[in-house]
Parts: structure tokens; sequence; C-alpha cells
């Protein structure tokens, strides 16, 4: 591409969930806000205001560290329906301008605008114009990186972060990338880092005046890999429509649970929820995973392939439930469980000859009757329909 | 050993021999052809411990009984190209097999025979009679649904059963099934069954050079046996519960279309085109008179196309891997194909000859 306007978008939201919160909480604007779990029940933080943030608090931070950093902190519980409603919004906004949609998060996008030209304007027109469309749409802030390649585009979303709208042409790649420390190339952790800086690499600069054959030699494909990306050299597209390989839910314990029937039954909530989820985005899985740490941090997967792929709540916790059987006992401060091998519900299914039924009578009745329920979740909200066993403490006799 | 040998009757026993010799084996004596001389006869062995076959030449010369090892391959190639109508084997010292015919000569290494695996003699003791030709017939109509990936222990074998005069066979690799049955003339015998490895049931085809001949059968607990005039064969069994068939053969149904075969087969394969691997399913619509055929992929389009049949029962649809039903209806033997089924989730059952049997599983597009 000839050094012009460069194609590639990342739109990034600041500090997403927390300024979901702000915007429904005008009178907390100012204060340092958080979302994440009690401190009490070993929360962590998912999510800080830059007002927060000044005191040093950042997201995946144990919320009691996060307290002890920053008193007033006003820590408010996470409501994913709600910022799955704004993502869902800033999405369209997104696909409204081009195709080529690759979202990685809720709150975090690539978009490729090449092509796009003639009917929205350049690049930095349509950035812009997305910027506007996202403020007044949903009365939130989005940081905007556009450049020739997703690394660059990324790291540019963040060189001005909050309100950030960098733009980075080709032909200042160099320039930007240089002064940064190797901890900016996705790919490089803290170990890498450690490793490079003992062979005297800090900065990108020097990572990329290195020989590529040394890199290589020192970190094998990751070497090429990070060496490309110091370079500017990023041949990743902008694909939409990534496939979702796998969903999944897990919670740690406020308090570690040791309870067989207490574990099944948040097992048996984990799989409702993923298998609403499933219902909803039009997919079936066909591998069931439960994990299980202990107090210690010991961590155990236990996994099981299913016949026929599923999106039935009660099918894949009757299998989550022999595999939690497989568990050792013990106190555990999580558990989790996770769908693997989806599919599209409209897939085309073989039918075995002597395994089970496709779909056995009881679960087509259960499809029907599932269909029913999902509307009236949808409608009133998750806790609408339950299942009885689940409603003892709920007060409902 | 010396002996001198028909150029051609060395050259297809070679052939047949080397079908069954693995070209990489763990024991190194298994990539070798045994040759056995004795009174006017050779003999070739060759087995990869699955499959045993040993084939005997008539009419040779042998002016020195012996036995010697040669590699298959190189043997079979080497005697393959040589020119001439007999072929000299002569062992030379102690390790060479001297091959010469024509002009052209060759001189190959031998190893020890005792390396070689003890082949067993077929034992005529309450062998089992049949037709050659029937025999060959039963194994092409079936050894085609057998499993092929990995992980169906039981299916990757033909289900070999003699009962009430009749030779029954059977494959299945859990989404089709195929079954065929012959009847056998004269007493069979107590009823008998084996599951037999697909590749050596196909060996055990190979050597039927006759399809007239009268073959013995012989089944003991750990192989199946099979002997011609001029070749015996052993398979070494599967060790697994074959799927109850019977259970999954529909007997009552309330659809059923007649179509012409081949104008089918036409059509499968012009709509299959348009499917993909992973959405590999062309949908069969019926209706009085009329069979509609539809295919359709995300990434490749789609496409119909329509003809006359026979069909009785309700309206209704069905679909099903179009390979299946095209491996199926090339072994169709007659002009009109039958399908038999219930709903379109429960197994369709083809007819495609007398005493034979496909039933295929269709394929759920929604639920």
């Amino acid at each position: 591409m000839a050094a012009g306007i460069p194609t590639i978008l990342h739109v990034d939201m600041d500090a997403f969930y927390a300024s979901v919160e702000l915007r429904d909480r005008p009178h907390l604007a100012g204060r340092p806000v958080c979302v994440g779990g009690e401190a009490s029940r070993r929360g962590v933080i998912s999510a800080a205001s830059y007002e927060a943030r000044r005191f040093g608090v950042h997201s995946a931070m144990s919320t009691a560290r996060a307290q002890s950093l920053c008193p007033d902190l006003v820590l408010l519980p996470a409501d994913f329906e709600k910022y799955t409603a704004v993502s869902r919004q800033i999405m369209g906004i997104f696909t409204s301008y081009t195709p080529l949609v690759e979202p990685l998060s809720l709150d975090e996008a690539f978009l490729d605008v090449a092509g796009c030209e003639r009917l929205h304007g350049d690049a930095v027109t349509i950035g812009r114009a997305i910027k506007a469309d996202i403020l007044s749409e949903t009365g939130m802030v989005a940081s905007i990186g556009i450049a020739p390649t997703k690394f660059v585009a990324k790291l540019a979303s963040d060189l001005e972060k909050p309100d950030g709208f960098v733009v980075i042409t080709a032909d200042r790649v160099r320039e930007v990338l240089d002064p940064l420390p190797v901890s900016k190339i996705f790919g490089v952790g803290d170990r890498t880092a450690k490793r490079l800086a003992a062979l005297g690499v800090e900065r990108i600069e020097q990572l990329a005046s290195r020989g590529r054959d040394e890199v290589l030699h020192e970190f094998g494909a990751t070497g090429a890999w990070i060496h490309d990306l110091a370079h500017g050299i990023d041949p990743r597209r902008v694909t939409p429509g990534r496939q979702e390989k796998s969903h999944g839910m897990e919670r740690t314990f406020p308090e570690d649970v040791s309870d067989r029937g207490e574990l099944r039954k948040l097992l048996y909530e984990f799989c409702d929820s993923v298998a609403f989820t499933l219902r909803e985005r039009g997919l079936r899985g066909r591998t069931v995973t439960i994990k299980a740490r202990y107090w210690n941090f010991r961590t155990v997967t236990r996994s099981h392939t299913l016949s026929q792929p599923t999106s039935l709540g009660p099918r894949l916790f009757a299998t989550a439930r022999d595999l939690l059987e497989r568990v050792p006992q013990g106190p555990l401060r999580l558990l989790g469980v996770q769908v693997g091998a989806l599919e599209d519900v409209r897939a085309p299914r073989q039918a075995e000859l002597f395994g089970e039924p496709l779909l056995a009578p009881e679960d087509e009745r259960a499809t029907k009757a599932q269909a029913g329920m999902d509307a009236l979740r949808k409608k009133y909200g998750k806790a609408m329909v339950k299942p009885a066993s689940a409603m003892r403490d709920d007060g409902v006799s | 050993m010396k002996l001198l040998c028909d150029h051609q009757r060395l050259r297809e026993g070679l052939a047949l021999v080397n079908g069954i010799i693995p070209n990489k084996a763990t024991r190194q004596a298994l990539e070798n052809v045994n040759l056995v001389a004795k009174d006017g006869t050779l003999e070739l062995v060759g087995t990869d411990l699955e499959v045993a076959l040993r084939l005997s030449i008539e009419d040779v010369k042998v002016g020195e009984p012996g036995t010697v090892l040669v590699p298959g391959r190189v043997t079979a190639d080497f005697v393959r190209d040589l020119v001439g109508d007999t072929v000299s084997l002569e062992t030379s010292g102690e390790n060479k097999l001297i091959v010469s015919s024509g002009s052209g000569r060759g001189e190959l290494p031998t190893s020890d025979p005792d390396e070689f695996p003890v082949v067993a003699r077929f034992e005529e003791k309450g062998a089992l009679s049949v037709q050659g030709g029937t025999f060959q017939k039963l194994v092409a109509r079936t050894a085609f649904a057998s499993a092929k990936e990995q992980g169906r222990y039981a299916m990757h074998g033909i289900l070999v059963m003699v009962e009430d005069e009749t030779l029954r066979m059977v494959a299945t690799d859990g989404r089709r099934l195929a079954v065929s049955s012959a009847p056998i003339v004269g007493d069979g015998g107590p009823p008998r069954r084996a599951i037999v490895p697909t590749k050596a049931m196909q060996a055990f085809q190979r050597v039927i050079t006759d399809p007239l001949e009268q073959v013995q059968l012989q089944f003991t607990d750990s192989q199946l046996g099979l002997r011609t005039k001029r070749a015996e064969v052993f398979a070494r069994l599967i060790d697994g519960e074959f799927p109850r068939y019977t259970a999954v053969v529909p007997t009552e149904t309330s659809h059923l279309l007649e179509a012409d075969a081949e104008q089918l087969a036409r059509h499968l394969k012009l709509v299959s085109n348009v499917t993909t691997t992973d959405a590999r399913a062309v949908r069969l619509s019926l209706s009085t008179g009329r069979l509609e055929l539809f295919g359709r992929s995300a990434a490749a389009g789609q496409a119909s196309a329509q003809m006359d049949a026979d069909f009785k029962g309700d309206d209704c649809d069905i679909a099903f891997n179009p390979d299946f039903l095209m491996e199926g209806l090339r072994n169709c033997e007659s002009d009109v194909v039958r399908l038999e089924f219930n709903d379109r989730t429960s197994p369709g059952k083809f007819t495609l000859g007398e005493n034979y049997v496909y039933v295929v599983m269709p394929i759920t597009v929604d639920i």
C-alpha cells in the first residue's frame, strides 16, 4: 500500500465498565469508581475509572488491595447484561461504517475501512465520526488508533488514552515504535521481557536492530513474531465474525467450598447460564470441561466429549456433574465449566446408527420448553425462570 | 534351491503376495516373501501378521528343493520386468538368489528363513464349501461401508456369518450399514460368525480367480481361513463386539420411493458439488411422482435437480450425506433403487439388489 492514510482502526472504550456505571450514576462523577467484587468475597477489580487509576488502582488487582490504596474508592458490582447491551450498540456503530469488524472483547475491536472511502471518507474521517457517534449514542468516550497494521493501531489507541485519537502513517511507524519498551509488543510478557533485558534489549528500537537469526535462535517461533512486530510488520488481517471456539463461566468463591451439594448447585447455575448464552448466539457445543481450583491453587480440569453437541443446560449439567465426581474432594476456591467444539445450530448433523439418537424425545420437548423460557428471560431478566431446586432460598413458596 | 518356473505365473503370484507384505514392518523378516520349492511346486508365502497368504505355483521344475527369504518388493518388481517365458531361481552361496530369464539376470539378497513366522496349513476338517463368486460378491457389496477412521475397532471389519444355509456379510461405519447374503449349497454345519478385517477380506477376494470354483472356509476362534485350488489365506479375527445391526434395519416403513438408480446417482453428484465437507448434505424432497434434490452451503452456493419417481407416503423431506448414497448406488444391481424410511430422523433403507440392503442414517438440518 502506498504511504497514505492507513486503514486499520483500533477502537477501545475508556474504562468501559466503570464508564457505563458513571454514565448511569452522574452523582459519582469525579470520584474514584471501580467495578468489581467485594473484598470480603475475595473480589478483584474488573475496571477502574481514571480517577481511581490515579491512586494506582487497576483492573485485575484484588479489591482489598485497591481499597487500601484508595480508601474512598466507590465499589460497584458488575452488571454484564448492561455492558453487553452497550457493547452491542457500539459494535452496531462500527458495522454501519464497515463490514470488516473484529471484536476483541465487549469494548474493543479492530476495523478495516479499506474500500469505504467513497461512502464514508478516509479512515481519519471515519474514526472521528465513530468517536462522535459513540459519544452521542451511548454517552461514552472511546480512544481510537489508526495505523497500517493491527499491532500499531492497538498501540496508537493506547498512546493518548483517555479520549485519544492517534494516527500513525506508515512513514511514522518507526519513530513511534523505537522509544517504546519491548513489553508493548503483543506477545512479549514478563518472562520474555526479562530475557530480552538480560540481552540488553529494553526498547523496541534495540530489538529491531538485532539480527533476525539471533532473535529466532534465542526465542524460536516467538522470536520471528516479535522481531517482525518490532519492525512494524504484522500480516494479520482484520477478520470479522471470528468464530468463538468455546464458552464458559467460572467463579472464585468468597470462601472455599467443600460441600459437593453446594458445588453441584453452582455447576447447575453455570451450565444453565452458559447454555442460555449458546442458544442466544445460535451455537451448540460438544465438549464439556470443568475446572476446579483448590484452596492451595492447585487446579484440575476434567473433560468429556458428548456424542452429539447440545445447548441445553440440563444436558451440560448431567455431564458436568459426572465430571465433578472425578475431581478429588477438597476445599475449592474456584469452580468453572466450559463448553467447547462449538458449531452453528444450523450445521447439518450426521446421525449415528448405533449411538444415542440425535435428539431424544425428552430433548425435543426440552428444546421447545427452553425456547419459551428463553423468551421470558430475555424480557424479564435471567432470574425470571429457575429450576425449583434453586428457588428454595429465594423465599418463593 | 534351484528351479525353473513359468514367468507369467510367478509374476502374478508375486504381485498377489506383495499386496499383503508390508512396506515397513517392525520385524524386517516380514518385508520378505518366503519361497519354498518342493515336489514340482513353488510356494510363495507373505504375511503382515494380520493376514497371511500361501500361494502355490504348479508345474515347476524343481532341481533342488529348498527355502529362502527374499525382499518382497524388489523381487516382485524385478520378476515383473524380466523378459522371457521361463524364470530360473537358484541360490548361490549363503545369501544370494540368482534370478534370471532371457538375457536378464539379478542377484537378490536372501535371509534366514527361520526368521519368518510360521504360517499354518489349512485344516480341511469341518471346512465349509462356498462358490468363489458368491464370496467375492458379498465382499464387494459390503466392504465399502466398513469404518475407515480410527477408533471404531469392531467396525474395521466385515461380519461374516453362516447360518441356516446362508452366508451373510455385514459392514458398517456407524452411519451406514450394508448387509448382503447368499444361499450356500449343502449343509452349512453349526452357525458360525467372525469379524474379519476389511483389508483381509479384500485379499481373500483377490485370490479367488475363478468365480465358479468352490472355495473352502474354515472358522477358528482366532482366524478365518480360505482355501482355493492354489492359495490359502488366513486372517486374524477382530476380537470385538459387532454392533447389533438387525435392530437398525427398519422393518415397517411409512414412505417408499422407487427411482431410477443411475439418474439418482447423476443428480446426487450434480447437487453435491455445492456442498462442502462441513455441510455435506443433500436433501431429498419427496412428493407423489416426484423427487427433488437440494444442496446448499454458505461457501459454495446452492443447487437443485428434479426427477420422476414412484413415491408412496405423505410429502416429506429427508437429507443424507451424498457420498454415502453415491457409494451405495455404485453397487446397485438393479435399474431401480428402492428407498424406505419412516421420518427425516430415522434410518433410510435402500434395496440395492436381491438380498442386498443398505441402511443410511440421515443428516438432520436444524432442530
